[in-house]
């Protein structure tokens, strides 16, 4: 490997999110201390035929608030929430003073100046992007151009990009439910190999009727909301967001500081909808991401799981966890309860929950669990308790088409 | 692309859409009258495996349209990945691009809304239908690009710079439901007749292997110009 290659590493500046729990990344910052769940009845899926009408929407007064402020995009629900995240993960940068320590990040220390746009980037992760267009489309529905436009991922990345003066290279990553995390790895390559100074890495996805009517088909949802890794666990509830994070150069922020230090990703060569039932491929995902790193699985000190709660999926995860850490599984959770399963999102907002987990020194629960599974490790997060050290954690993503991701990210010092 | 492009090649590229198929060693072939006309207008229902090669599969006949371009290119390559031993399949590195992604298929499932056809409500799908018909086990990605960036190809000289993956092979295929993507897309990277699929395998330089010289084109025009009639290029590594 060039050692060029080596010596830059990408950190977490600063974030934003919108989600069930609602606008503003303390949502998350109350989640992992309080345990909520904001999985609830979505009045706008009733009567429809769904499995399951529980999911984790975003609530019709940050909808409100959002077309208010742009009512040039009123049409235009992806760009809204994405735009909405990127707007937080981007405020503390421009309004920062020169010796704002108090910024949430980091960002704005010493060292750190905000770069032209020409060295700004752009990451999305979205599996539907503007789905709901096509939707009005085949209703012979109104439908603005915009809205039309978007419908085409890349677009909305492009959109997104121009919105935020972004004129430094753009990307659109929809790689499944592991988009979230592939999106991060390609926004810290943009860090690592000098294309970027900063790059906003931004996921989305819509609670739509396509989707649920997909997912339905399938049979697996939960009519009564998931239960990451329980006993009596049965599927998976479906949510929608948007989770934006700033990468910057690792050496530019104050520590402590999140830093992605290693990635991985695979395929299970086995299976379009279900994952591989020995959990061999998100293991060589997270093999992949601690050689990265130069890390020994036994110095990591949580994982942040997939954990969706389809019977196969956690039965999968448990295995892989104990093929990569053998008896000794570091303690794991999984945030679906909150906020359900965002698809494209799914990775940034999960790995935002990593970063108030690592600020806050607290290990995560898993809302929604009652009886845990007893064939998965028995290390699982029933409740959020403070951590003795939290400094490496491991996210993880597994996603239709048999794909794995893995991101091991570190606190602490530059 | 600068830097340490040169230790790696490009091996073999193939490419199909509504004027013919074929690779870099074959050049492009026309379709054969049976069946050409409809392929000329588009309609890749009459596309089946057995158009191209000799053996059937029924798990082909139950993909949409956007992963049999996919699959039937990287079939193209003729790279011998049938003799691949297992731990080398583990580092090859699949990534795909698309442009149109898959909204003719999302248009299918809203008429249609089947468990079979949901899997195939993702651009990324076709990815996970290489992977399993040739155990390819590496590193995965699926770009939809950006007008005026990067995409797969670029990628993926990074996981080979990076030690990532031992080879890899890119994809590009376009499915494009005129009345919807038309105006949205850009005309270079996209034939007459609305699809393609094109496949690149790349790796590292190893003595006596196939060997095309290195281009930074877009992925569609990079493997439409070595599949071109006339214009083989390619030669022994020297």
């Amino acid at each position: 490997m060039d050692p060029a290659l080596t010596t830059r590493r990408a950190a977490i500046a600063t974030g934003g999110a919108v989600s069930a729990l609602g606008l503003g990344l303390e949502t998350l910052e109350a989640a992992v201390r309080d345990h909520p769940s904001g999985l609830r009845e979505c009045p706008r899926l009733a009567g429809k035929g769904f499995q399951s009408t529980v999911a984790g929407f975003v609530p019709e007064e940050i909808w409100h608030e959002l077309r208010q402020r742009d009512p040039a995009h009123a049409d235009t629900p992806a760009f809204l929430l994405a735009d909405a995240a990127l707007r937080e993960a981007s405020n503390p940068l421009w309004n920062r003073r020169a010796d704002d320590r108090a910024t949430p990040s980091g960002a704005g220390q010493a060292g750190w100046s905000a770069p032209p746009a020409s060295r700004r980037g752009l990451v999305l992760s979205t599996t539907k992007a503007e789905i709901t267009a096509l939707e009005r489309e085949f209703r012979q529905q109104p439908c603005s151009p915009i809205a039309q436009r978007q419908l085409f991922p890349a677009l909305l990345a492009a959109d997104l990009a121009a919105a935020h003066g972004i004129t430094g290279p753009v990307q659109c990553v929809s790689t499944a439910c592991i988009s979230g995390l592939l999106a991060i790895q390609q926004g810290a390559l943009l860090i690592e190999e000098d294309q970027a100074d900063l790059v906003f890495v931004v996921g989305v996805d819509l609670l739509s009727d396509f989707v649920l009517s997909g997912f339905s088909t399938l049979k697996s949802l939960e009519p009564g909301g998931c239960r990451p890794f329980d006993a009596d666990r049965k599927g998976l509830s479906l949510g929608e967001g948007a989770g934006a994070l700033v990468l910057v150069r690792s050496e530019t922020l104050a520590p402590p500081a999140l830093t992605v230090t290693g990635w991985g990703s695979s395929n299970d060569a086995n299976h379009l909808t279900g994952p591989s039932r020995d959990g061999s491929g998100l293991a060589l995902a997270i093999l992949r991401a601690l050689q990265k790193a130069g890390t020994p699985p036994e110095a990591v000190d949580f994982v942040h799981t997939h954990g969706t709660g389809t019977p196969y999926n956690d039965a999968m995860e448990g295995m892989a966890l104990r093929w990569v850490f053998g008896a000794r599984v570091p303690p794991y959770c999984s945030s679906k309860g909150w906020f359900g399963h965002t698809l494209g999102a799914a990775g940034l907002l999960e790995t935002l929950v990593c970063l108030v987990a690592a600020r806050q020194q607290i290990l995560p629960g898993t809302a929604g669990l009652r009886t845990p599974d007893p064939s998965v490790p028995d290390s699982l997060l029933r409740a959020p308790r403070p951590a003795a050290s939290l400094r490496r954690l491991l996210k993880l993503n597994a996603g239709f088409g048999g794909t794995n991701a893995a991101l091991l990210l570190e606190w602490g010092g530059a | 692309m600068g830097g340490r492009v040169n230790e790696f090649v490009i091996h073999a590229a193939s490419f199909i859409d509504a004027e013919g198929f074929g690779n870099d060693r074959t050049g492009r072939r026309p379709w054969p009258a049976a069946g050409a006309e409809a392929l000329q207008r588009g309609d890749l229902e009459a596309l089946r495996w057995s158009s191209l090669f000799n053996s059937e599969t029924a798990r082909f006949g139950r993909m949409d349209l956007l992963s049999r371009l996919g699959l039937m290119a990287v079939e193209l390559l003729d790279a011998g990945f049938e003799t691949m031993e297992p731990a080398r399949r583990d580092t090859v590195g699949v990534c795909v691009e698309t442009r149109s992604g898959c909204t003719a298929t999302d248009l299918r499932f809203l008429q249609m809304p089947l468990a079979s056809g949901f899997a195939y409500t993702l651009p990324s799908t076709v990815l996970g239908e290489i992977c399993i018909r040739y155990r390819f086990r590496g590193p995965v990605l699926c770009l939809l690009p950006v007008p005026g960036q990067g995409g797969a190809l670029e990628a993926a000289l990074g996981w080979l710079k990076r030690g990532e993956a031992g080879a890899c092979v890119c994809v590009a295929c376009d499915q494009l439901d005129k009345k919807i993507a038309a105006s949205a897309l850009s005309p270079d990277d996209l034939p007459s007749g609305g699809w393609q699929g094109c496949a690149v395998l790349l790796g590292p330089r190893t003595s006596g292997s196939r060997e095309l010289p290195w281009r930074s084109d877009a992925l569609p025009r990079l493997a439409r110009s070595f599949c071109s009639p006339g214009n083989p290029t390619a030669g022994p590594a020297g």
